[in-house]
């Protein structure tokens, strides 16, 4: 068995060492106008992007139109002479900020973002410390068909500074560095934010798991 | 504590340093809860099913990505700032709109007040009585069978448009009231007896009179 993973593990590493690397892919594309190397950068990120701003934004058509836009900003970017891409590595994140700007404008243009201090000095100690996790566990909640819907709900729900750490570490596949990088925090602020967004989605699905029961009962 | 709960998170998603070692961290009951609670929420994510945009959203960019033409797909794109837009009109369009309606209304006021201002002259005009009408007579009734009103400095001027009523014989009174000499400003002074209807011996004392 351990033999059979170990053979997956290094199939794995195979197939993504001999993936071309995102700076690879814009080099053909920008150096050589290869078309195939920047469809497969949209293929290979559109997951990460469209989850992020759809978790943000709450609306698919609007999501779209802000996928839309960032990826046509990337491309007027790159065609003058690559724009401000010029870090080795990062394009990821480079298009995230891209798509969080958008984001973030579309968001203040609707009153619906209220714009956090990236001071954390202050509330450090208050996101390790403040929220005491008494909950029990949540068993039989992990075990529902319809608990997606639910789930989307509860994020939906989260205050805009946790709920946009979860959806970067979780959608976009960040590392806390590069959320704290993105989000002009400090990594602690952004792990807080992210333990918190974890309880706090857990106590909404908790609530809702007990509404339902009482439903059920009734 | 909090270091300990932080490295507890940063096990959880697989970016804890080599010198953190979870086991040891778990031996810790409290610890151990707060691994398991946020493990099962962290599980319950990462079955999340993924989105991904619409095809003709994919299509759009890849028509850009090969024309290099990223104008047109801007422009295409779904609408999604009205409310943007009305702030920016209402930024923009409302007070240029204000001062417009100000600007209109000053106008306004100024043609109603000529129009009234011609109207008024060519009423006049049309019945002859240009300069002779007094102009609180405009607001009252005129008969047309009335010729020509006459000055009213003459003093045994009636009013000639209301010889029946009260006030003919209100005016005849007061010229009958007015002395037959008027006293003017800057004259010498006049003895009291030499006035008309003054008694000639001039003042007496009351008890005088009684004698």
């Amino acid at each position: 068995m351990d033999c059979f993973h170990t053979c997956i593990h290094i199939t794995e590493l195979t197939t993504a060492s001999m993936l071309p690397a995102d700076e690879d892919l814009v080099v053909k594309y920008v150096e050589h106008g290869d078309e195939r190397a920047f469809r497969t950068l949209v293929d290979r990120h559109q997951e990460r992007v469209f989850g992020y701003l759809l978790g943000m934004v709450r609306d698919r058509e609007v999501a779209n139109d802000l996928f839309q836009e960032t990826f046509l900003k990337v491309i007027s970017a790159l065609s003058r002479e690559r724009g401000s891409y010029t870090v080795q590595g990062k394009f990821l994140g480079w298009v995230l900020r891209i798509a969080r700007n958008a984001a973030l404008d579309h968001l203040r243009a609707r009153k619906k973002w209220k714009d956090v201090s990236s001071s954390q000095t202050d509330d450090e100690v208050d996101y390790w410390e403040k929220l005491p996790d008494e909950s029990p566990l949540v068993d039989v909640l992990l075990h529902r068909s319809e608990q997606s819907e639910v789930l989307r709900d509860s994020i939906d729900a989260l205050p805009e500074e946790q709920r946009e750490v979860l959806l970067l570490r979780h959608e976009a596949d960040m590392t806390f560095r590069e959320i704290a990088d993105l989000t002009g925090c400090s990594i602690n602020t952004a792990l807080g934010r992210m333990r918190y967004a974890l309880i706090n989605l857990r106590r909404q699905l908790m609530a809702q798991h007990s509404k339902d029961l009482t439903e059920v009962a009734e | 504590m909090k270091n300990e709960k932080r490295d507890i998170l940063l096990h959880l998603y697989g970016e804890a340093d080599s010198e953190s070692d979870l086991r040891t961290l778990l031996l810790k009951s409290d610890l151990k809860d707060e691994h398991t609670a946020l493990s099962e929420t962290k599980f319950r994510l990462d079955l999340r099913k993924r989105d991904r945009p619409d095809i003709r959203v994919i299509e759009t960019i890849m028509t850009a990505a090969r024309t290099g033409d990223t104008g047109s797909g801007v422009s295409s794109r779904i609408d999604r700032g009205p409310l943007q837009r009305i702030s920016r009109l209402k930024k923009m369009f409302i007070p240029a709109v204000g001062i417009a309606a100000i600007i209109l209304f000053s106008v306004g006021v100024g043609l109603y007040s000529v129009q009234l201002k011609s109207n008024s002259a060519s009423l006049l005009s049309a019945s002859g009585q240009n300069d002779l009408v007094p102009p609180e007579s405009l607001y009252r009734f005129v008969p047309s069978r009335q010729g020509t009103i006459s000055p009213s400095g003459s003093v045994n001027n009636e009013l000639s448009w209301d010889d029946q009523s009260t006030l003919s014989t209100l005016n005849g009174r007061i010229n009958t009231m007015k002395p037959s000499g008027l006293l003017d400003w800057g004259e010498s002074a006049v003895p009291l007896e030499m006035l008309p209807g003054s008694n000639p011996r001039g003042f007496q004392t009351a008890g005088s009179i009684r004698k």
